[in-house]
């Protein structure tokens, strides 16, 4: 019975994970055709503005981009349903190897960030709770409302002008420098500043959140049971208080994700790091119809998946809630 | 019977939480209030005894059963309609925690005068505030706190508002749901001694629902007992108290410490009440009055 | 019989944005070995605020100042944090009214109890802390420890609940345990087992008790010894039989007058203590009951009382018991003894 009515959850979860998938698909596909724009420009780049009426119109044919809007998505779905997910207009590439090849940039930036995010909140967290209303704790709940406030793109450029223009220190765009992309040392001195700008933006705010979760759990009554049973602070703290906030520190940390990829997206197009978020911002440009779907697809079922991920665990991890799901029948309690 | 203002028949509600959870917080009550009495409500939490305060003023809608007040069925909808003005007038409630149950957003003239207003009755003292001020002094409150918020006053103070404000109707039924739970002894005290001087002044009824048994039977001219639900035993308090016939209450009765430490010291371990009986059974008249639930293999 | 705690001089003080708050002022008492001492008063006298304060259990707002506070010989008093955790469970332990929130949500019973054991004695090996946790869930009366010992709070009853809490308390055999209004959040038939387990303990493991309790009735059930608070003041302490059947403060006379139980006895209407306590933010000049009083004296409205002596162990701090007071005759005093 408890299997049953897990997998009946688990269901509903996937359908409304599909639905939302769906719709956001077709609304995707049907902005990016209605922004004003050129397609033929992507492809073809100069030469689109010199092609005849006639050329044009058999061009677009060709591509399938001018038949109406439905029958264009309905086509694309069924590509996309077989795997078929088009060609790039603009690298004349399968859309998936386009994507491929910037992918790993955007796991290495977003993955570390998010790991980073994950431990340095948890224990600046810690840190603050532990000395309330110290030094630490005043600093970082101060310094972290004014940071979150300040928008990635401008700390980007603020931080580019003082450590690649004015010190000279790092590198202030790409990847690698080229012609040296095996060198590991090389990568990182690129990837430090996108990481201090993801991982800065958010870290107080999510500090913040963990350290007010803990004093709350702290202020409850079963503390003071720990402390009469001759606990020490650090027992209680991490024997319990953390385990008592871990669920919704947990869903915090999966609602997270979607911010820090966001954040990613921003940071990559302003250091012009070669990544998904600088492939999206050039796919919207140039109306690279088929990447952009692929591309806002990724993205809207990472964001769709993590926060159903930080719902479930929010209702799943708690035991009060985890054991309830046999059916009974209570003669009031 | 003739006098009876409530009447409940075959009361049942059910609460459903989730989809496989059922709580049966009333089952198969039946019983009367007569006019001008207190009854005294009592059991453990989560007996039913505010699931019945809530059904009778139509909070709830019970799962089955009737409900009469003045002979009009409460849970049809449509008899409720054509007598909700009089409906609403007559009858009253208090509430437990008057610190939430009072808006703290304003003042307590407004509050007490508020049933006026929405009544749309002119008030008899001829302007609002003297009405406030008539009714703040009969619950021994004085003009000053008609400017004051909620949060302003003392927790018995806050109570003696939102009995006053159940009063300004002059209402025929009051329903007063553990008001003096979550005040101090001393306090406990003046309220249940100034609910008795209210009753014997207005006249109304009055249902009196509480766990603190000693209270009832200072207070209350008849009790009933609740437990799982269902109703196990009613009588005449004194006859309650002096003879207890269900078990349960001969439980609930000798597990009330009496303030006298000899007494208690010499008394025997207190044994556990037996378990909630699960089949049904019904209320029998054992001796004039007192009814004790019983089910159908004894009688 | 030795005294085993002896508290002298003890005060509390909130410091708030409104002010200053004398939550207990200069309380002094002391408690044998195997004894029950009930404190009573309503909410805000201060009574678990001076439980709080022996077992520094207070949050960082108050200040607490004591000439001593000796337990089993050790001084409490000025002792660190560390020194105190040391000592909190071992030498004394605590039980709090609501045993719902008490409890960690997130951990089965069993393994809150086990903690209570190790951490005062981290080498015991595995086996014996189980043995010892069974042991203790048996004391206190829970059937089925096995099974019980792998249920998480929320599972159990609040009787069930607080019988853990106790299990807990005395994990580290206390000599001296703290029950802060322990039963005030059960039903009464709940409360009536409760109450007899903390009654059955004491007398099996011969640990002293405080009970904090505002019902003279539960008071009477278990406690040898009865300290009656007033605005954080002890008024009148007395053996339970002293205070019960010859009480000689007017607020223990208020308190035992305002009692249903007792009115209903003895056939006589309901007598509440008019008004209502001060706030000790600003407490009035004199003796703080004196406005409620009926008895109250001119010099109740100037100096406040001293504790005067009634017998060795019967005291009350009340002007009518000087010599030069005038004779009047107490509404109580003469409960028949059983």
């Amino acid at each position: 019975m408890r299997f049953r009515s897990g997998a009946a959850y688990y269901l509903k979860k996937l359908a409304a994970f599909a639905l939302s998938v769906f719709v956001l698909s077709a609304a995707v596909f049907a902005l990016s055709r209605l922004a004003p724009g050129d397609p033929l420009v992507s492809y073809y780049g100069e030469r689109a503005e010199k092609m005849s009426p006639q050329e044009r119109e058999r061009t677009m044919e060709r591509l399938g981009l001018n038949a109406p809007l439905h029958v264009q998505y309905v086509r694309w779905l069924q590509g996309a349903l077989r795997g078929e997910m088009g060609i790039s207009f603009k690298y004349k590439q399968d859309v998936l190897e386009v994507i491929a090849l910037r992918l790993p940039n955007t796991l290495l930036l977003g993955g570390i960030g998010f790991v980073l995010l994950f431990v340095l909140s948890l224990l600046l967290g810690v840190l603050c709770a532990w000395h309330e209303d110290g030094p630490l704790d005043r600093v970082v709940c101060r310094a972290g409302t004014v940071l979150s406030c300040i928008p990635e793109f401008w700390l980007s450029l603020l931080l580019i002008l003082i450590f690649c223009v004015t010190l000279k220190w790092l590198p202030s765009s790409g990847a690698y420098t080229i012609g040296r992309a095996g060198d590991v040392l090389d990568r990182a001195r690129h990837l430090i500043l996108p990481l201090v700008v993801v991982v800065g933006s958010h870290l107080w705010y999510y500090a913040y959140m963990i350290r007010n979760k803990l004093l709350e759990e702290a202020r409850a009554d079963y503390v003071l049971l720990l402390r009469a049973k001759g606990l020490r602070k650090r027992a209680i703290v991490f024997g319990h208080c953390l385990r008592g906030i871990l669920p919704s520190y947990l869903s915090l940390m999966a609602i997270s994700v979607p911010h820090v990829m966001g954040g990613t997206y921003i940071v990559e197009t302003v250091f012009s790091y070669p990544g998904l978020g600088t492939l999206t911002y050039e796919s919207a440009r140039y109306h690279d119809y088929n990447t952009l779907m692929v591309l806002c697809l990724l993205t809207g079922v990472t964001v769709i998946f993590c926060n159903m991920l930080g719902q479930v665990l929010s209702e799943r991890v708690d035991p009060r809630i985890r054991r309830e799901e046999a059916p009974v029948e209570v003669n009031a309690p | 019977m003739p006098d009876a203002l409530v009447e409940f028949q075959h009361l049942s509600h059910a609460f459903r939480p989730g989809r496989h959870i059922v709580i049966k917080a009333l089952r198969d009550v039946s019983f009367s209030i007569q006019k001008g009495e207190i009854f005294g409500l009592v059991g453990e939490s989560g007996c039913g005894k505010s699931t019945l305060a809530r059904c009778l003023m139509n909070i709830y809608q019970p799962s089955s059963g009737r409900i009469l007040y003045k002979g009009v069925d409460l849970c049809d909808g449509k008899a409720r309609r054509q007598h909700r003005r009089m409906l609403q007038r007559e009858r009253q409630l208090i509430f437990q925690d008057s610190a939430s149950s009072l808006n703290p957003r304003m003042r307590v003239e407004r509050i007490v005068t508020e049933p006026l207003v929405i009544q749309r009755i002119a008030p008899p003292r001829g302007s609002l505030r003297a009405e406030a001020e008539h009714q703040l002094r009969s619950v021994g409150l004085d003009a000053s706190c008609l400017n004051k918020t909620p949060v302003e006053l003392s927790g018995s103070q806050r109570q003696r508002v939102s009995i006053a404000r159940a009063l300004i109707l002059e209402p025929e039924l009051i329903v007063a749901d553990e008001p003096i739970a979550s005040l101090d002894v001393s306090i406990q005290a003046q309220i249940v001694t100034l609910f008795k001087h209210l009753q014997l002044a207005h006249g109304f009824t009055f249902l009196f629902i509480a766990h603190d048994l000693s209270m009832v039977r200072y207070l209350c001219d008849r009790t009933g007992v609740m437990r799982g639900g269902r109703l196990v035993e009613l009588a005449p308090t004194r006859e309650l108290f002096s003879n207890p016939l269900h078990p349960y209450t001969q439980a609930l009765l000798s597990a009330i410490p009496f303030p006298d430490p000899l007494r208690e010291r010499a008394r025997p371990a207190f044994s556990a009440p037996p378990p909630e009986p699960a089949r049904e059974g019904a209320l029998v008249e054992v001796t004039p009055d007192h009814f004790v639930l019983q089910s159908p293999s004894c009688t | 019989m030795p005294d085993l705690l002896e508290v002298n001089r003890l005060s509390v003080r909130f410091d708030t944005p409104e002010g200053r708050i004398l939550a207990v002022r200069d309380v002094s008492f002391s408690l044998a070995e195997g004894e029950v001492l009930a404190i009573v008063g309503e909410s805000g006298c201060g009574k678990s605020v001076l439980c709080k304060a022996i077992a520094r259990l207070l949050p960082k707002s108050a200040h607490v100042e004591a000439e001593s506070i000796l337990l089993d010989g050790v001084n409490l008093a000025g002792r660190s944090e560390r020194e105190m955790c040391r000592l909190r469970g071992k030498l004394f332990s605590m039980v709090f009214q609501d045993p719902l929130t008490a409890l960690d949500p997130t951990l089965p019973i069993g393994r809150q109890i086990a903690e209570a054991v190790t951490v005062h004695n981290r080498r015991l090996p595995r086996r014996a802390v189980e043995r010892r946790v069974l042991e203790l869930m048996d004391l206190v009366g829970m059937e089925q420890p096995q099974e019980k010992a792998r249920m998480y709070p929320h599972q159990f009853s609040g009787g069930m609940r607080q019988r853990s809490a106790m299990a807990i308390a005395l994990a580290a055999s206390p000599r001296l345990l703290f029950a802060d209004e322990p039963t005030t959040a059960l039903d009464v038939t709940i409360q009536a087992q409760i109450l007899d387990l903390l009654r059955d303990v004491q007398r099996k493991l011969h640990t002293s008790t405080v009970l904090v309790s505002h019902d003279l009735g539960v008071v009477a059930r278990v406690a040898d010894r009865v300290a009656v608070m007033y605005a954080g003041r002890i008024v009148e302490t007395g053996t339970a039989e002293e205070v019960f059947y010859d009480p000689r403060h007017p607020y223990t006379w208020g308190l035992m007058r305002a009692l249903p139980a007792l009115a209903i006895e003895e056939g006589r209407p309901l007598s509440p203590i008019p008004g209502m306590p001060p706030t000790l933010l600003a407490p009035p000049r004199g003796d703080p009951f004196a406005c409620r009083n009926e008895y109250a004296l001119a010099i109740d409205y100037e100096q406040e009382p001293p504790l005067m002596r009634v017998s060795d162990t019967h005291w009350a701090a009340t002007w009518l018991l000087d010599p030069r007071a005038p004779r009047i005759s107490p509404p109580l005093g003469g409960i028949p003894h059983a």
